[in-house]
């Protein structure tokens, strides 16, 4: 098992090397440079350029930037805001985004728990039925569909939640972006859920439990529920990388200060510092995420570590 | 052959008692599928039929499925005639006709106008910022939204099907490397390529269709390993082998007619995937450039002007709920009719 971790983690760190380098080079293909104002000279511009070591070849550049990164330095923005430490301008914009999605996560994975649990216990009924069309409705209205329609009825005619996200009130302008995310976790989830647990529910083991007398919520939620539980995991956790990292869209609906907008704005401005950052962020996030969910498996499945020794 | 012990009957077979139902034969085989009435019917006498005409038959039957295509057959007409239903084109302008509200027609005559408040002129489903009919556009947004997603998808059915049939065939370090190179793909977010990928080149169809192919195909190759790797051992391509065929007749011949299920669903969940993503682009400010317009750039338009004028961004945004909701409901009864046949 020991071994078995070790080459996942190695592999990881091996990939996200490999994703950073990309990176670098996809920033040289960008057209433009940081430093596109007209009334620098060139010898200005070049002296800028030397100054940010921009001068040097790529490689070089690499090895610098990975150098400072593992000392936590990420370098300064170039031009959203002139040298300001990016992580500096990370940190006032990715709470704001892992917040809202991980409300978004959170409330689209107990909704859909209970939407799937419901539909697969009642199943052929009305229930059943109610949460199908729920959960359809939920995959295929995309999310900033949703966020116009709530923003419209709930946020301009009824005026119950902010239009717009409000840094003061927080929580309250969370409330809308945050329901509209999470209608696809919630749909994707209860379909999972229903088909995990109508296949539970028709196992041998169930009815072994059932025949030695267990009833009611001990029989569902110890020996159905924790079965089915353990491959959602697979389901939900890419989805809450691309939620945590922010939705562009919905950011820009409500005009939340998250990571998704400053993302584009940092591409389309050449701030390369920025870009690398973020991005980084993201891998590091999805990769760690999925390293952790495999690992999970390996400890909780013995079958999963045999396979892949 | 199995359907005898489907999952509903395995509990119960050792005391199994034959009933009279079970000997009825047959135009009751399309009734009497183990998810339908959880009836049990004897089948193995019966000469094969077509797998596909039989899940054909088997969709026809779902209203869900019905309800999926016909969306999106009627939807796909709309696209196609739509635009030659009045006489406006898409990029027409008449400044003079800014924001008005939908109307028909006919109706006009009923009521008591004045000339100069209300135009003669109705728009169906009324106009937008600058005059234009939203009726028109819309569906010529539908059109090219349509056209970016089908393509997209094709290309990556193409893609993913070779990249992961590669992969998954040959196995060991080919294998590895290629899932190596897709996790790299992977883990770069695909904002950050979009994005690129719009700087350098210019903006328009073919642009967002490579950009949507370059940041969609792994879902589909990803499938397609699975499926291989299920297919691999079992007994038929060992048998194909031994008669002699090579690797690439294994592949094409054997393997991807048993996978097609899977790959056909995938496609078709791909489609409004590719959709969504299109209207992303509008969003980030990347999507088709004016006077086109994609259903995207349409919600994205109506949404700069929605708390006045909310009627503008209604039509796009039903359009692609109503063509989203026809492939998903597709693709979902496709997956089931087919997960049957396991």
């Amino acid at each position: 098992m020991k071994s078995y971790m070790l080459k996942r983690v190695i592999t990881a760190c091996f990939t996200l090397l490999a994703i950073t380098l990309v990176l670098f080079i996809l920033m040289q293909l960008m057209p433009g440079s940081p430093f596109n104002d007209e009334k620098l000279s060139v010898e200005q511009r070049l002296s800028l350029y030397e100054n940010y070591g921009l001068d040097q070849p790529v490689i070089v550049q690499f090895f610098r930037y990975l150098g400072k990164m593992l000392r936590g330095d990420f370098g300064v923005s170039y031009t959203i805001s002139k040298n300001t430490p990016v992580m500096q301008l990370v940190q006032t914009r990715l709470p704001v985004s892992v917040r809202i999605g991980g409300a978004a996560v959170g409330l689209g994975a107990v909704l859909g728990l209970a939407l799937g649990l419901v539909a697969a216990l009642k199943k052929n009924t009305i229930w059943d039925a109610a949460a199908t069309v729920i959960s359809v409705i939920g995959v295929s209205v995309p999310s900033y569909v949703f966020a116009l329609v709530l923003s419209y009825t709930l946020g301009f005619k009824l005026g119950w939640f902010p239009m717009l996200y409000r840094t003061k009130e927080a929580l309250n302008s969370s409330v809308l972006p945050a329901v509209s995310l999470s209608m696809f976790t919630m749909a994707s989830i209860a379909r999972f859920t229903k088909t995990e647990m109508t296949e539970i529910l028709e196992s041998d083991y169930m009815l072994f439990a059932e025949s030695r007398g267990i009833y009611g919520p001990a029989l569902i939620l110890h020996h159905a529920l924790r079965n089915a539980l353990f491959p959602l995991i697979t389901v939900l956790a890419p989805l809450i990388v691309d939620l945590m990292t922010g939705s562009l869209v919905v950011e820009k609906i409500f005009s939340i200060p998250g990571v998704g907008s400053l993302l584009v704005s940092a591409i389309q401005s050449n701030d390369y510092n920025l870009v690398i950052a973020l991005s980084f962020i993201y891998s590091a996030m999805y990769l760690g995420i999925m390293l952790a969910v495999d690992i999970f498996y390996g400890i909780i499945d013995p079958r999963v570590r045999l396979t892949r020794d | 052959m199995d359907r005898i012990c489907s999952k509903e009957k395995k509990a119960s077979i050792a005391v199994y008692v034959p009933a009279e139902s079970d000997f009825v034969l047959k135009n009751s085989l399309v009734t009497a599928w183990p998810g339908d009435a959880g009836e049990a019917v004897l089948e193995g006498c019966f000469p094969a039929q077509s797998v596909w005409a039989e899940v054909g038959k088997r969709l026809i039957r779902k209203r869900s499925a019905v309800l999926g295509l016909l969306l999106i057959v009627l939807l796909c007409l709309m696209a196609v005639f739509g635009p030659e239903m009045n006489r406006y084109t898409y990029s027409e302008q008449n400044l003079n006709r800014k924001n008005l509200a939908p109307g028909v027609q006919i109706l006009e005559k009923t009521r008591i106008i004045n000339e100069e408040e209300t135009p003669e002129i109705k728009y169906w489903f009324g106009s937008d910022g600058f005059g234009r009919d939203i009726w028109t556009r819309t569906w010529v947004g539908t059109r090219i939204s349509l056209m970016i997603a089908l393509s997209a998808a094709m290309i990556n059915m193409v893609i993913g099907i070779s990249y992961g049939m590669i992969s998954g065939y040959f196995g060991g370090r080919t294998d590895m490397l290629m899932q190596r190179f897709l996790e790299i793909v992977h883990g770069i977010p695909r904002l950050v390529v979009i994005t690129l990928l719009l700087l350098v080149m210019r903006p328009g169809m073919m642009t967002i269709i490579l950009a949507l192919v370059l940041t969609e195909w792994m879902g589909m190759s990803r499938v397609v390993r699975a499926e291989v790797l299920r297919v691999k051992e079992q007994e038929f391509i060992l048998a194909s082998r031994t008669l002699g065929a090579g690797s690439i007749r294994i592949m094409v011949r054997e393997i991807l007619p048993n996978s097609l299920g899977p790959i056909l669903t995938q496609v078709m969940l791909s489609v409004p995937a590719a959709i969504f993503a299109e209207a992303f682009l509008s969003f980030a400010g990347l999507g088709i450039p004016a006077p086109q317009c994609s259903l995207g750039s349409l919600i994205f338009d109506g949404f700069n002007c929605f708390t006045l004028y909310p009627y503008q961004i209604i039509p796009p945004a039903a359009v692609m709920v109503m063509l989203m909701l026809g492939f998903y409901l597709t693709a979902d009864a496709l997956r089931e009719v087919l997960s049957l046949k396991r």
